[in-house]
């Protein structure tokens, strides 16, 4: 449900590889965006699913990519909703001060 | 003539060992007498931290460096905040233990320097306070957690994890969003195979962390000049 | 574009922002750029530029790149071009751009009417500046105004500051808050080697296997070297790092071995590694017999605590043999007692210097030059170099650091003291010569004998024989020892003071006249760095307001006092023009400078700069063109360096019955000097939102002190209340408190104490007397 993005690292070598496996990821309710960079092997990756099944089966076949080395996560943009599996808030650099615990 | 001898030897060895108990336990008795110190409850201003433990393990940041940035599958950052309570709170054993606690012993075996675990098919989470060593004083396994690892445990929800983000312009180093105590030594959660992916840092061998990341936590007020008048 | 798209995009950016945090330079094409949900956070790649420019902070001078987008700087990073840093930077540098946009920054000039001050045109305040100026040298003489300026003026700001009050009004009424933090590290050059300013640089780093830091907290202090050193020993597990502190701070921690001694001991222990080497026949017998000559000077020198102090050395050649007589009480053993650090670990520290083997790096700051026998410790530490070879060579490398920007690169190099002009001393007829005739103005106009030094400076002012005072870039109502005094000199009437700076502090809160300056990249400029390395910035934005830069705000009062010949340029070309006309006076190979369009291109630039090649080891024959042999010592008469013997002597102000413990003063690696700019910087002011005192927790338990609870200190020179720290970031020994002197609600040098070092005029903000109760 919420979006996310992602810089991907391909295995050395097989970046347009790993390109274009990450633009077939998913079906038609999956928004996958592959952004590769030019002057560097790095991706940024943007999914956007609707609902929390189709989360979980996006990241299982994410990390399953034979052409993937590495994935991190960015920034995770919520709608403010209450999550099972933990609270995140919009991750865009802010000029004042965050909360804390 | 021996046996007198010997037993004369013996009545000394218990005198001079009463004597002994006499004195110690008069000193003990004596020292109890001193009025207890109270000391008043400090007031609420922010204090720093101790940084005792942030050169700790550099050498091996060398090491991390070099090492393959792999998906740590297992620990993602769900299961990470799963297993605690709320921020700061001692993070539960997700995997079967024994009754008995040897604590000292055998936790530091795996989560004194991390490595990579066949049974649960995962790295180990590395310990930032190893001179801590009543680990079950603070760290209790689930109830339920016989049947190998679990993924997500639920301790209840974490309330308002701190916000993963960069810094407060783009490319600045984050801010330190936690506290730090007892979590001073920033390579055990941030460096190594057993980090969270999310949390990883990108430069295990910069080793003087606190040169750039600056404490953001707890947050204070915002700055004001004093009052015409100055000081106080 | 709908929400959902927005926060596509804004997920993308942020995605780029990380990406290029670890490879800058990476470039995405399409998606993402042109729209952002975030109106204050312009997108990473498209429409920012990127610029270079020193850091505005500490003398380390790292490179920075700053992101301009949308006429605002909206992002930092290190340079990885610059030799200093590799791209590396600190809290402060990382957040520096930060300080441009503090709320309450000045943009209007302010003047004092009926007690308040309040807004008036930028040209009407400068006309009365000027008026001011004219009036008071008319009615009390050139010798009445004065001009108190900083190591955070560019340099041309520097230059126009020397030719207005030297060439121009012909007084030598200007000094630099630099006395109050280099001074001794300049008179120890130049009493030991004729020439200021280090022999070495930082690539020294790269090739030393001993780093031994005398008295400063490098890893908060200049962090982004002392990584340099972290990771040089990362990659050479041999390399030691050897901390020698009065207190226990984070560079102990990082240290291989942290040594403690008891304040102002630090003279004796150089004495005692000096003899210890004399003793076991570690001397360097030829580079001393062919490079090194002995002197002794007067001993007992006073302190400065009374007005019109005056000192004159009394230098005498002496032998080796005599030298070696004199050090005969230096023991190590003597030297155990006094200071505190057991035999075992000085004769470890001898043996460390003297190893044939090891290249060694000394580093110092704060600790030696702020010191009442500041200019002493600076010719002990070469002392110990000279008498082992270990100098101007790769790795062999006693390091001076610097604490400011450019205070080498302009109150050093400039010569924005009492006693210099941009290229030799004022006493000196050659220098003045060459003044008069690059400036174009009549030889007597240039006066010829040294007036005041700072503290003496602004004693004058509270006597009256100044009344006149133009601040620049510093904030000495805070920063002064002994404060109280100094504060009531300037609040009295008949004295007229005018402020430029860019946030309202302790030092505007008493001018008649406040000006709203230009900071940094709002103006363009030139800073010099510890390593003698010259950088250019750019002007990269628009001041706010009618803020203006120092040194455009000193050439219009110029040319409303008369002096338009002397200061003719236009605002477009006044950089490079005043830049050729500088460089005029350092020409020659023992300090020529970079051109203009070199400064430019390059991320910095060492000096001397001789026919395209930068000078890394000055005196060396194999690096130095000014230098004739293998080693060549040329700033001195005698082409040698000279070895001084110089006691230790007592503070003049020690814990006693009454005021039983040390005070000690001195900065935390998030702010920067009074917190003017730091504190402005939400990220910097969070991470230590207060000052406090450091207590150690045995001390704190005896007076019953809980941490955060608050404690009254008293010198007899005012108090202070603040809460404790125990076992903080760092840890004073028992009987010695510390507190940082950032936060203007707790004016720490209320209660510091005036004394300086005789030789050097540099006051001593590291020890005085103090009582510490629970409040």
């Amino acid at each position: 449900m919420p979006i996310k993005s992602y810089l991907a690292y391909p295995v050395r070598g097989q970046r347009d590889a790993l390109t274009a496996a990450l633009r077939r990821l998913g079906g038609c309710d999956v928004s996958c965006e592959v952004l590769p960079a030019e002057n560097r092997d790095l991706l940024v990756v943007v999914t956007d699913t609707p609902d929390e099944a189709t989360e979980a089966a996006l990241q299982e076949a994410l990390v399953r990519v034979p052409a993937l080395e590495g994935l991190a996560l960015v920034a995770v943009v919520g709608e403010g909703e209450v999550e099972a599996a933990g609270r995140f808030t919009a991750g865009v650099p802010e000029e004042t001060g965050h909360e804390s615990a | 003539m021996s046996v007198n001898r010997s037993r004369l030897f013996l009545i000394g060895l218990a005198v001079l060992l009463m004597a002994a108990v006499v004195v110690v336990v008069g000193q003990s008795l004596v020292a109890d007498r001193e009025p207890a110190r109270v000391l008043p409850v400090a007031e609420a201003t922010p204090t720093l931290p101790s940084e005792a433990g942030m050169y700790a393990r550099a050498a091996r940041a060398v090491d991390y460096a070099a090492m393959p940035t792999e998906p740590n599958r297992k620990r993602t950052l769900a299961a990470f905040y799963a297993r605690r309570a709320s921020l700061g709170a001692p993070p539960v054993i997700p995997h079967p233990v024994e009754e008995r606690d040897a604590s000292g012993k055998t936790c530091l075996a795996c989560h004194g320097d991390g490595g990579w675990v066949p049974r649960f098919e995962a790295y180990t989470p590395v310990t930032p306070h190893p001179e801590l060593t009543s680990c079950r004083q603070c760290h209790v396994p689930l109830a339920g957690s016989e049947s190998g690892m679990r993924g997500s445990t639920s301790t209840g929800q974490i309330t308002q994890p701190p916000a993963l983000r960069g810094g407060v312009m783009p490319g600045s180093p984050p801010p330190i969003p936690h506290g730090l105590e007892m979590r001073e030594n920033c390579r055990a959660c941030h460096a190594g195979p057993g980090a969270v992916d999310a949390l990883r840092t990108t430069h295990p061998e910069r080793v003087s962390c606190r040169q750039c990341h600056a404490l953001g936590a707890p947050p204070a007020a915002a700055f004001a000049r004093p009052p015409e008048g100055g000081a106080r | 574009m709908n929400r959902r798209e927005a926060l596509r995009a804004l997920a993308a950016t942020a995605a780029m922002s990380a990406a290029e945090a670890t490879f800058p330079g990476v470039l995405f094409r399409g998606g993402g750029g042109a729209s952002t949900a975030g109106a204050q956070t312009p997108p990473a790649e498209a429409g920012v530029v990127w610029r270079k420019t020193p850091c505005r902070f500490c003398g380390v001078g790292c490179g920075l790149l700053v992101g301009i987008s949308n006429g605002r700087a909206v992002a930092v990073k290190g340079d990885p071009t610059s030799p200093v840093n590799l791209g590396l930077g600190c809290v402060k540098g990382y957040h520096s751009v930060m300080a441009l946009y503090g709320k309450d920054r000045l943009t209007q000039a302010l003047v004092r009417k009926d007690g308040k001050l309040t807004p008036v045109p930028m040209k009407e305040a400068l006309d009365l500046v000027a008026a001011k100026m004219a009036e008071t040298i008319k009615a009390h003489g050139k010798d009445a105004v004065a001009m108190y300026g900083s190591g955070q003026w560019t340099i041309p700001d520097g230059y126009v500051a020397s030719k207005l009050m030297k060439g121009a009004i012909g007084t030598n009424n200007l000094e630099a808050n630099a006395r109050l933090c280099m001074a001794s590290a300049v008179t120890g050059f130049m009493t030991s080697f004729g020439l200021d300013e280090p022999m070495g640089c930082y690539e020294d780093i790269d090739h030393a296997d001993v780093f031994v830091l005398w008295g400063n907290n490098m890893a908060e202090m200049h962090p982004v070297l002392f990584s340099r050193l972290l990771e040089r020993r990362l990659k050479n597990p041999e390399v030691k790092i050897i901390d020698l502190a009065t207190r226990w701070t984070r560079t102990s921690m990082a240290a291989d071995r942290s040594i403690l001694f008891k304040p102002q001991t630090d003279l004796a222990i150089a004495n005692a590694i000096c003899h210890e080497i004399l003793r076991n026949d570690w001397v360097n017998a030829a580079f001393v017999r062919n490079h090194v000559s002995f002197h002794e000077g007067k001993t007992n020198i006073g302190y400065g605590l009374e007005d019109k102090f005056a000192f004159k050395d009394e230098p005498k050649t002496i032998t080796l043999e005599r030298y070696r007589e004199l050090l005969a009480e230096y023991a190590v053993e003597k030297v155990e007692a006094l200071s505190g650090v057991p035999a075992r670990e000085l004769r470890y520290l001898a043996s460390l210097y003297a190893d044939p083997k090891k290249k060694v790096m000394s580093f110092w700051c704060m600790g030696f030059n702020q010191h009442t026998r500041g200019t002493w410790i600076n010719n002990l530490i070469y002392n110990i170099h000279l008498l082992v070879g270990k100098i101007a060579t790769p790795g062999n490398s006693p390091f001076s650091l610097t604490g400011q920007p450019s205070a080498c690169g302009t109150v050093r190099e400039v010569g924005t003291l009492t006693h210099r002009l941009p290229h030799g001393d004022v006493t000196d007829e050659k220098a003045r010569k060459q003044a008069a005739e690059i400036w174009q103005v009549p030889l007597e106009r240039i006066a010829p004998k040294p007036t005041y030094h700072t503290v003496e400076m602004f004693r004058a002012l509270d006597r009256g024989d100044i009344r006149f005072m133009w601040i620049q870039v510093t904030n000495p109502m805070v920063t002064m020892p002994k404060l109280r005094r100094y504060r009531d000199a300037l609040k009295k009437d008949d004295r007229f003071i005018v402020v430029s700076d860019v946030y309202p502090t302790p030092t505007t809160d008493v001018a008649d006249v406040v000006l709203p300056a230009a900071m940094w990249i709002e103006r363009e400029g030139m800073w010099g760095n510890s390593e003698r390395r010259t950088q250019h910035f750019d002007k990269m934005l628009t001041p706010p307001g009618e803020a203006m830069s120092d040194a455009w705000q000193m050439i219009e009062v110029a040319r409303r006092m008369g002096f338009e010949k002397l200061f003719p340029w236009t605002e477009a070309n006044h950089i490079p023009e005043i830049w050729r006309e500088y460089s005029r006076f350092q020409a020659g190979p023992e300090h020529e400078m970079a051109s203009y369009d070199e400064l430019r291109r390059r991320p910095g630039v060492l000096w001397p700069f001789v026919n395209g090649k930068e000078t890394k080891w000055r005196y060396n024959g194999q690096y130095d063109p000014a230098a004739k042999g293998p080693f060549d010592f040329y700033g001195k008469p005698d082409r040698r360096a000279w070895i001084w013997f110089r006691p230790y002597e007592a503070p003049p102000e020690m814990p006693d019955a009454q005021y039983p413990f040390w005070l000690n003063t001195g900065r935390v690696v998030e702010h920067w000097h009074s917190g003017s700019l730091t504190r402005r910087v939400p990220v910097l002011h969070n991470a230590v939102p207060a000052a406090y005192v450091e207590l150690h927790p045995a001390d704190a338990r005896k007076l019953g002190i809980a941490n955060g609870q608050r404690v009254r200190l008293t010198t007899r020179r005012g108090g202070l209340v603040l809460p404790a720290q125990i076992d903080g970031r760092a840890r004073p020994p028992e009987g010695q408190v510390f507190v940082p002197f950032f936060d203007e609600g707790y004016l720490i040098n209320e209660l510091t104490l005036d004394a300086f070092c005789p030789i050097s005029g540099q006051p001593d903000y590291k020890k005085c007397a103090v009582k510490v109760e629970r409040a």
